[in-house]
C-alpha cells in the first residue's frame, strides 16, 4: 500500500538546518498495523504527516497503492487523503464549536456524501463506538477517553484504507488507553492498514510491526509475534 | 455544509461574546450611519425632480455690473418672464414668484402665515405641484383666488374636501379657494402653503420693469436641449442698443441673465432663492463621513477576526485534515463576516429609526421611518453590508484558508510578521480618522463659537422683531409711542428690514476732488432711534432726529427735497474721507443730502464676506419691521404687555415675534449643521476605534498572560506591566496623531478661507487633542491591563 524510497525532509529557517528524514525507505502492505517509534526529533511524525499527505518531501518517491503522489499539489493531496485516510491525534482535534455527531458527520460534508446517508453512518459508527448517547454533547463535556473515541469514530466513518494515529494514547489514562488501542486493533482486523507513532511499549505491542527510528532513519524493525 | 458553517458561526458568536460584541457594535453603528447618510444623499440629490418638466425649467438669475462691482442674483425683475416669453419661441411658459408672509382670517380664526407663494397663472402648468380639486389650468387665473395645501384646509376648514370655493381673506383681500394642492414634497425648492396670483402684491408688480429685482423668476422652455441656444440668445438681446437703453446702461455697465437648470438650483447654485441652498460639498463631507466610519468599522473587524484566529486554528487545521479545500475554508470565513454584517445591518435598520428625529435635528430635514424602508436605502444597505462582509473579512479568510495545514494542529497558529503589521497600520488608520475628525471639529466648534460671541458692532440680544403690515404704516408714530411707554421696553425703531443680512443692494453718486463717481453698496432705510435701539457706536456726527423729517420737503415737486445721510466707515474709507471728513459732505442716493453721522463699521451680512459699504437713510414709509428692544430681566412679563398692547392696536394682526438673535442663528445653520455632523461623527469615529483598540487589547493581554506573570514573579510591578502593554498601542495612537494632525491643520484653515471673519487656528487645538486622544487610548487599554497585572500570577502561570 505504502512504498517510501530514499525520502528526504529538511526543515530550514534562517541560521538552523534540520533534517528530519534522512533517505528513508520502507513499505508498509495494506492490512498490516505498524507502530512507528523513536526518541523525540527522530521524524516520526514528519513520515507520519507525509504518509497522511498533510506535507510533501523535498526529495525521493512516495507511492500511495501504486501511484506515485510525492509531487502532487495540496489539492490533489487533499482529494486523495480525504477520500483514503483517516487520522486520530493524541490531542483528539476535537472542534468545540461542533457537537459529536457533528464532529463525526464533518469527513462526510467534505465528501459530498448526503444528508441522509451521512445521518445513517454517523449512527451507525457512534453506536459502534458506544458514544451514542453522546451524540448531542459538545466536545468540552466528554472524558478524554471519550474524546479519543470520538477521534476514531470521526477517523473511520469515511470507511478509509488507512488510519495514521499519532500517539493516540498519549493524553489519556491506562485504562482509556487501553480501550483506544483495542478499537484500532478491532479495525486493523476488519481489514484497515493502522500506522501510530507512539513512544508506548505498550501499545505498540497491540501492532504487527515496530518500525524504529533515529535521526530520520529506520535503524531496527521488530516483527510482533 | 452551509448548515454546518452557520452553526459554527453561531456558536463562536456566542463562545467569543467580548469580540462579536464589538463587532455587531460597531458594525451596526457605521451601517446606521451610513444609512442615514445615504438617506439623506438621496434626498438632496432627488431635489426638484419629481417635476415631470425638470430638464425643462430652469431658474433665471441676474448679472449686471455698476460702478465697477459685479453683481448676481436669484431674483430679477418684472420684465424677464413675460419679455423672455415674448421674444424667445423657445420659452414656453414663465412664472414670476415672491414668497412672503401674511395674515390669512376665516371668520374669527387669524393667523400670521410665512409662506404665502405669489406666482403668475402657469405656475401649475410649470410645476409638477399635484391638485387634489380643482384645475391646474385655473387655478390661478384670476387675481381673486387662491390654492391651499391639504394641511392649511385641514387647519383652517378642519376637512380638505370642505375647502374648495370658499372664501379666505389674506392680507384684508377676499379670496375664493380655487384648488387644493398636496403637500409639497420636502425635496422641492419652492415651498409653500398658499399659492396665490402674482399681481396680488400690489401696485409695484402691475409694470414691467427690468430692475427691483425682488422676483424668483422661472421659465419654461419647449425642449431641453434649447437651454444652451437660449442662453446666448439672451445673452445677445441684452446688448441690443434698445434694451441696454430701456434698462439705463451706460458706459461698461451691463445687464444679462443666466439660466439654471431647475434639478443644479439646489445642490450646484451659489445663490439662494426661497431657502438656503445645499450644497454638493457637504454632499461628499457626509459621504466621506460615512465611509471613514465604515472603514474603523471594518478595521476592527479585521482585527479582531485576525486575533481571533488563534484560537480557530485547530478548527481550520482539523477541518483541512478532513478534506476542506482552501475554497471551502475562504468561504467559510467570509460568511462569518457576512453573517455578522448582516445581522449588524439588520439592527442598523432598526437603530436608523430610532435616530430619525436626532438625524432630523442635524440636517433640518423631516425624514420618517417611510423614508428608510423603502427599496432603495434599503437595497443600498444591503450593498453595503455585502461590501463590508467582504472587505472585512478577505484578509482573515485569506489567510486562514491559505495557511499550510502541516503543523498548526500541533503548534497551532498565530498571525505573525504581515498580519500584526496589518493590524498596527490599521490601528493608526482609526485613530488617525478619528484625531482628523475630532481636530477638524474643534476648529469648527472654536470659530462657530466666536462667530456667538463676536462683537457685531451692534448688540443683538433682547431685540424683538415686530412685521409691519400695510395699514400699521398710517399710524405708526402713535404705535411706537405705545411701544415705548410699556415698562421693560428699552427702545424702539423700525427698517426695511433687520440689520444680521442686509439684503438691499444700491447705489450712490459722489462728487469730490476726483469728480462725480458711483460706489456700489448696500443701503438701508431706517427710522429713528435706529442707532440707539442696537447700541451702535457712533465714529462722527449724530443719529437721525425728528427735525431731519423736515428736509422731506416733497413740496414744489422736490424742489427742496433733501435726504440726510449715515455712513458706515468703510463708505467713508472707501470714499476717501476719514469719519470727522465725513460730516457734511453730500452724496446722492434717492436725493442729494448730507452726512450726519458715520456709524462705527458692523456686520450686516454674514461673517464670510466682510463689511462693505453701507448707506442709511431715514425711510419710514418702506418700514417692514419693528425692533423693540426690551430688559433682560423678566422678559415674559414684557413680552406679555406688548401682546396686550399689540392686540388693542393691530387686531387684524396676530402677536407673532421673533429674536433678532434668532434670525442672526439662521444664517449660520449650514455651519451649525456641519459642526453637529462632525461633533457626532468625531464621537463615533473614536469610540469605535476605541471599541477596537478595548478588544485588541484584551485579546493581546490574554496572550501574554504567561509574560505578564514571569514579569510579576520576578519583581515587575503594576505601572511596569501597564507601561509594557499600553506602549505599542501607544507609539501606534501617537503615529496616528503626526499623520492626523497636518491634515487637520490644513483642511480647518481651508474651511476656516471662507470665513471673512475667523479665528486664528492655534497650536493649542492640537495639544489638547493630542493629549485628549492619548489618554482616551491609555484608559481604554489600561482597564485590561491593569487587570492583568494585579491577577495573581501563581493562577496565571498555571493555567498556561
Amino acid at each position: 500500500m505504502i512504498k517510501i524510497t530514499n525520502l528526504e525532509k529538511v526543515y530550514r529557517t534562517d541560521e538552523v538546518e534540520t533534517v528530519a528524514l534522512n533517505k528513508l525507505t520502507l513499505e508498509i502492505k495494506e492490512g498490516e498495523f505498524v507502530a512507528v517509534m523513536g526518541p523525540s526529533g527522530c521524524g516520526k511524525s514528519t513520515l507520519l504527516n507525509i504518509v497522511g499527505l498533510l506535507d510533501d518531501p523535498d526529495s525521493g518517491s512516495f507511492m500511495f497503492n501504486g501511484i506515485e503522489v510525492a509531487k502532487f499539489n495540496e489539492r490533489k493531496r487533499a482529494d486523495l487523503r480525504k477520500r483514503n485516510i483517516g487520522f486520530v491525534f493524541q490531542s483528539f482535534n476535537l472542534i468545540d464549536e461542533l457537537t459529536v455527531f457533528e464532529n463525526v458527520e464533518l469527513p462526510l460534508i467534505y465528501t459530498g456524501v448526503k444528508g441522509n446517508e451521512r445521518k445513517k453512518r454517523v449512527e451507525e459508527v457512534l453506536d459502534k463506538m458506544q458514544i451514542m448517547h453522546r451524540r448531542n454533547h459538545y466536545p468540552q463535556q466528554l472524558s478524554g477517553g471519550q474524546q479519543q473515541r470520538v477521534a476514531v469514530a470521526r477517523a473511520v466513518v469515511n470507511k478509509p484504507k488507512l488510519i495514521l494515529a499519532d500517539e493516540p494514547t498519549g493524553n489519556l489514562d491506562s485504562h482509556n488507553g487501553n480501550e483506544v488501542m483495542q478499537l484500532l486493533t478491532e479495525l486493523n482486523e476488519q481489514g484497515t492498514t493502522v500506522v501510530m507513532v507512539t513512544h508506548s511499549e505498550h501499545d505498540a505491542r497491540y501492532s504487527h510491526r515496530i518500525i524504529r527510528m533515529l535521526d530520520g532513519q529506520t535503524v531496527l524493525e521488530n516483527i510482533m509475534v | 455544509m452551509f448548515r454546518n458553517y452557520l452553526k459554527t458561526a453561531f456558536r463562536n458568536l456566542g463562545k467569543n461574546k467580548l469580540y462579536s460584541g464589538i463587532n455587531i457594535i460597531g458594525l451596526t453603528t457605521a451601517l446606521a450611519a451610513c444609512l442615514l447618510i445615504g438617506v439623506f444623499i438621496i434626498h438632496e440629490l432627488s431635489y426638484d425632480k419629481f417635476n415631470k418638466n425638470a430638464d425643462r425649467i430652469v431658474r433665471v438669475t441676474m448679472e449686471y455690473k455698476n460702478a465697477e462691482t459685479v453683481n448676481t442674483t436669484a431674483t430679477t425683475g418684472t420684465k424677464v418672464g413675460p419679455q423672455f416669453k415674448r421674444t424667445f419661441p423657445g420659452v414656453e411658459e414663465f412664472a414670476r414668484t415672491f414668497l412672503s408672509h401674511n395674515t390669512i382670517k376665516i371668520d374669527e380664526k387669524i393667523f400670521e402665515e410665512p409662506r404665502i407663494l405669489y406666482a403668475d397663472p402657469a405656475f401649475f402648468k410649470i410645476f409638477s405641484f399635484h391638485l387634489l380639486q380643482g384645475d391646474a389650468s385655473t387655478a390661478l387665473d384670476a387675481p381673486d383666488k387662491i390654492v391651499l395645501t391639504r394641511s392649511m384646509a385641514k387647519k383652517y376648514f378642519g376637512d380638505e374636501n370642505g375647502a374648495l370655493n370658499k372664501t379666505i381673506t389674506s392680507g384684508g383681500k377676499d379670496l375664493k379657494v380655487s384648488a387644493i394642492c398636496d403637500d409639497v414634497p420636502q425635496n422641492s425648492q419652492v415651498k409653500f402653503d398658499f399659492v396665490t396670483q402674482f399681481l396680488n402684491l400690489g401696485n409695484n408688480v402691475k409694470g414691467e420693469t427690468w430692475w427691483t429685482a425682488n422676483w424668483i423668476t422661472y421659465l419654461l422652455v419647449r425642449d431641453s436641449k434649447s437651454i444652451r441656444p437660449l442662453q446666448s440668445q439672451i445673452a445677445d438681446y441684452m446688448k441690443t442698443p434698445d434694451v441696454k437703453a430701456e434698462a439705463r446702461i451706460t458706459g461698461n455697465n451691463y445687464l444679462t441673465y443666466h439660466l439654471e437648470p431647475l434639478t443644479k438650483v439646489h445642490l450646484h447654485s451659489k445663490l439662494a432663492g426661497f431657502e438656503p441652498n445645499g450644497s454638493i460639498i457637504y454632499i461628499y463631507m457626509f459621504a466621506a463621513i460615512a465611509l471613514l466610519i465604515l472603514v474603523i468599522a471594518c478595521a476592527n473587524y479585521t482585527n479582531l477576526a485576525t486575533a481571533q484566529s488563534t484560537g480557530r486554528s485547530g478548527e481550520i487545521g482539523v477541518r483541512k485534515v478532513m478534506g476542506a479545500s482552501k475554497r471551502q475554508v475562504f468561504f467559510q470565513f467570509i460568511g462569518e463576516s457576512a453573517l455578522i454584517t448582516f445581522l449588524a445591518a439588520a439592527l442598523a435598520l432598526v437603530l436608523g429609526v430610532l435616530l430619525i428625529p436626532s438625524f432630523n435635528s442635524i440636517t433640518g430635514k423631516e425624514f420618517t421611518t417611510k423614508s428608510l424602508v423603502q427599496p432603495l436605502p434599503i437595497i443600498s444597505l444591503m450593498l453595503f453590508a455585502a461590501f463590508v462582509s467582504f472587505f472585512a473579512g478577505i484578509y482573515p479568510a485569506m489567510v486562514l484558508s491559505g495557511t499550510r495545514v502541516i503543523g498548526i494542529l500541533k503548534k497551532g497558529f498565530s498571525f505573525t510578521g504581515g498580519s500584526s503589521r496589518l493590524r498596527k497600520s490599521l490601528i493608526i488608520v482609526q485613530f488617525s480618522i478619528s484625531v482628523f475628525l475630532i481636530t477638524y471639529t474643534a476648529i469648527i466648534l472654536q470659530q462657530m463659537k466666536y462667530m456667538q460671541t463676536k462683537d457685531l458692532g451692534y448688540d443683538k440680544s433682547h431685540v424683538v422683531v415686530l412685521p409691519i403690515g400695510g395699514k400699521m404704516l398710517k399710524d405708526f408714530k402713535s404705535l411706537k409711542e405705545a411701544f415705548v411707554r410699556i415698562r421693560g421696553v428699552e427702545g424702539v425703531t423700525a427698517a426695511y428690514e433687520t440689520p444680521e443680512y442686509v439684503e438691499w443692494g444700491d447705489g450712490i453718486t459722489v462728487n469730490d476732488e476726483r469728480g462725480k463717481h458711483e460706489i456700489s453698496l448696500n443701503a438701508m432705510p431706517v427710522d429713528l432711534d435706529f442707532l440707539s435701539t442696537l447700541k451702535m457706536q457712533l465714529a462722527a456726527g449724530r443719529d437721525f432726529q425728528e427735525s431731519d423729517f423736515a428736509t422731506l420737503d416733497t413740496t414744489n415737486n422736490y424742489a427742496n427735497y433733501h435726504l440726510p445721510y449715515i455712513i458706515n466707515e468703510s463708505l467713508a474709507k472707501k470714499i476717501g474721507w476719514t469719519a470727522q471728513e465725513a460730516i457734511g459732505r453730500e452724496i446722492e442716493n434717492r436725493a442729494t443730502g448730507p452726512v450726519i453721522g458715520v456709524v462705527k463699521d458692523f456686520n450686516f451680512s454674514s461673517l464670510h464676506e466682510p463689511i462693505g459699504p453701507l448707506v442709511m437713510f431715514l425711510g419710514r414709509d418702506f418700514s417692514r419691521t419693528f425692533m423693540i428692544r426690551i430688559n433682560g430681566n423678566d422678559m415674559q412679563s414684557t413680552l406679555g404687555r406688548l401682546e396686550m398692547m399689540w392686540k388693542q392696536r393691530v387686531p387684524d394682526r396676530p402677536f407673532s415675534y421673533h429674536f433678532l438673535d434668532e434670525d442672526y442663528d439662521k444664517l449660520y445653520k449650514a455651519e451649525q449643521r456641519t459642526s453637529v455632523l462632525f461633533s457626532v461623527a468625531a464621537g463615533l469615529a473614536i469610540l469605535l476605534a476605541c471599541l477596537g483598540l478595548f478588544g485588541l487589547a484584551a485579546f493581546t493581554t490574554i496572550q501574554r498572560t504567561k509574560e505578564i506573570g514571569i514579569r510579576r514573579v520576578l519583581g515587575a510591578n503594576l505601572s511596569d506591566i501597564t507601561l509594557l502593554i499600553a506602549k505599542n498601542f501607544l507609539q501606534l495612537v501617537s503615529i496616528a496623531i503626526l499623520i492626523a494632525i497636518p491634515l487637520a491643520w490644513w483642511a480647518g484653515d481651508k474651511w476656516l478661507q471662507d470665513f471673512a471673519f475667523r479665528i486664528p487656528v492655534h497650536i493649542s487645538v492640537f495639544i489638547v487633542t493630542a493629549i485628549v486622544t492619548v489618554l482616551i487610548a491609555l484608559f481604554t487599554v489600561g482597564f485590561h491591563t491593569i487587570k492583568a497585572a494585579i491577577a495573581n500570577p501563581v493562577k496565571s502561570l498555571r493555567s498556561e
